[in-house]
């Protein structure tokens, strides 16, 4: 593998690292969110669900994006 | 996922268990990447099944229960009974010569049974010196979190009704 | 290292066999030495070779294993292979062009020069190149190299494969990559029937 070619993938694997990093605290505020709609709700607020539903949802939703860019990050990396 | 996959000379299997440590690092992150937003996914289902139960779970109705009659216990004086099925154990209280109110009788820290303290003029409970107050079942003093569920009674001339549970 | 690479000339070794002692010294595989050391022609000639694995840049063992226990760093070297992985079914003692894998039954497991690995990557050279009295095993700077009479080269032809490997040979200057056609290679006088004209 040439000296170039090295490089590129270390960046690449320095964006991959960036991305899961964002995924994780964005799965931490989604876990955080779940408690809170269940606790609610149990207690007899509905009036939170439908909004944390919603926000649920984008976060889902920006993990996905980022798992696309990883997976594209990666099949990027194996062109010759 | 070979629907997303851009075309490539090596095939997958050449990809995915490379002998380089540099490629298996890429495989190893995607991988993990992709456990991370299925249980994002995971996460967001468990919300929308939050959101059907709230749309599609009826309020609860309530049985209307004679639990007595007026004048029947003295002022500060007590009466127990069920409401609104048979294991619900409430306590119904005469606070003033009009003026009765009813509680369930189960603590909301862990559920001993409370009693009437017409001393103290509040609500005890003997497991671990949890106070509510009489007036409207909140916490005054002690471990319990929630307030006591409150019976909404009415007056139907003598009797006294029990037509609904609030806070539960 | 940065900026090393490690050469072998066979002409230059004299058979004393310090790499195959000094290899045995390593802490990974105490008492095992891993170089591969032959006599050309035992009982026509004295001389000898001492080979370490040439580290290919596409390695044919990796390639082969079925278990996916050898693998190449960023750095370039082949690794030995990994221990739980490895099941010991010489794959790669067949696949190598050029016989480096050693298998052994004993422990079930494939052992090759890592060249010191644990040494390399420290700043220090491998064993054998270190004890190598006549320098026929050297890892040194390619300018230091070019003051020799042969050239290095990294670029061997099988047949119709051209491999490309991290360690050099030093062949005759006119050489440019090392043809390995086994015909080219054997003793026509004793095998008439396969003799071939030059």
């Amino acid at each position: 593998m040439s000296n170039l070619e090295r490089s590129k993938r270390r960046y690449g694997l320095v964006a991959i690292d960036g991305a899961m990093a964002l995924i994780i605290i964005l799965l931490i505020i989604q876990i955080w969110l779940l408690s809170a709609t269940l606790e609610t709700f149990l207690a007899g607020h509905t009036g939170a669900v439908l909004p944390a539903a919603i926000f649920s949802g984008l976060v889902f939703f920006g993990c996905l994006t980022l798992d696309l860019f990883v997976t594209r990050v990666d099949q990027e990396s194996r062109k010759p | 996922m070979p629907l997303l996959r851009s075309p490539s000379k090596e095939p997958l299997w050449k990809d995915e268990f490379s002998v380089f440590t540099s490629d298996e690092r890429y495989v190893t992150r995607r991988q993990f990447t992709k456990f991370l937003t299925l249980a994002s996914l995971g996460m967001f289902v468990g919300n929308l099944w939050i959101l059907a139960k709230a749309y599609f779970t009826k309020a609860p109705s309530f049985p209307s229960v004679t639990v007595g009659e007026v004048g029947e216990i003295p002022v500060r004086g007590v009466k127990l009974f069920a409401y609104p099925t048979p294991q619900d154990h409430c306590i119904l209280i005469r606070t003033g010569e009009e003026e009765y109110v009813a509680y369930s009788q189960k603590c909301t820290h862990l559920s001993c049974a409370v009693y009437f303290s017409a001393k103290e003029g509040r609500l005890e409970c003997p497991c671990h010196q949890g106070f509510f107050s009489v007036r409207d079942g909140s916490v005054l003093q002690g471990p319990p979190s929630r307030p006591l569920p409150q019976i909404t009674l009415e007056r139907d001339g003598p009797r006294i009704l029990a037509v609904g549970v609030k806070g539960s | 290292m940065q900026g090393y690479e490690f050469y072998v000339d066979p002409s230059r070794c004299i058979g004393c066999q310090s790499c195959v002692r000094a290899c045995e010294e390593c802490e990974t595989h105490r008492g095992t030495s891993l170089i591969n050391f032959d006599f050309i022609d035992r009982g026509g000639t004295t001389a000898s070779a001492a080979y370490v694995c040439w580290h290919c840049e596409e390695p044919t063992c990796a390639m082969a294993c079925p278990t996916d226990a050898i693998k190449k760093g960023d750095d370039g070297i082949v690794q030995s292979s990994l221990k739980p992985r490895c099941i010991g079914c010489s794959n790669c003692v067949l696949a190598c062009p050029f016989g480096i894998p050693k298998i052994f039954p004993q422990y079930e497991q494939m052992m090759k020069c890592d060249m010191c690995y644990d040494r390399t990557s420290m700043g220090k050279r491998p064993m054998c190149a270190t004890v190598c009295p006549s320098q026929a095993l050297s890892y040194v700077r390619p300018e230091e190299i070019r003051g020799r009479r042969e050239k290095p080269t990294n670029v061997f032809q099988f047949g119709n494969q051209k491999i490309v490997t991290r360690v050099h040979m030093m062949v005759p200057s006119k050489t440019d990559s090392v043809s390995m056609d086994v015909l080219d290679y054997m003793w026509e006088e004793s095998y008439a029937a396969f003799a071939q004209p030059q």
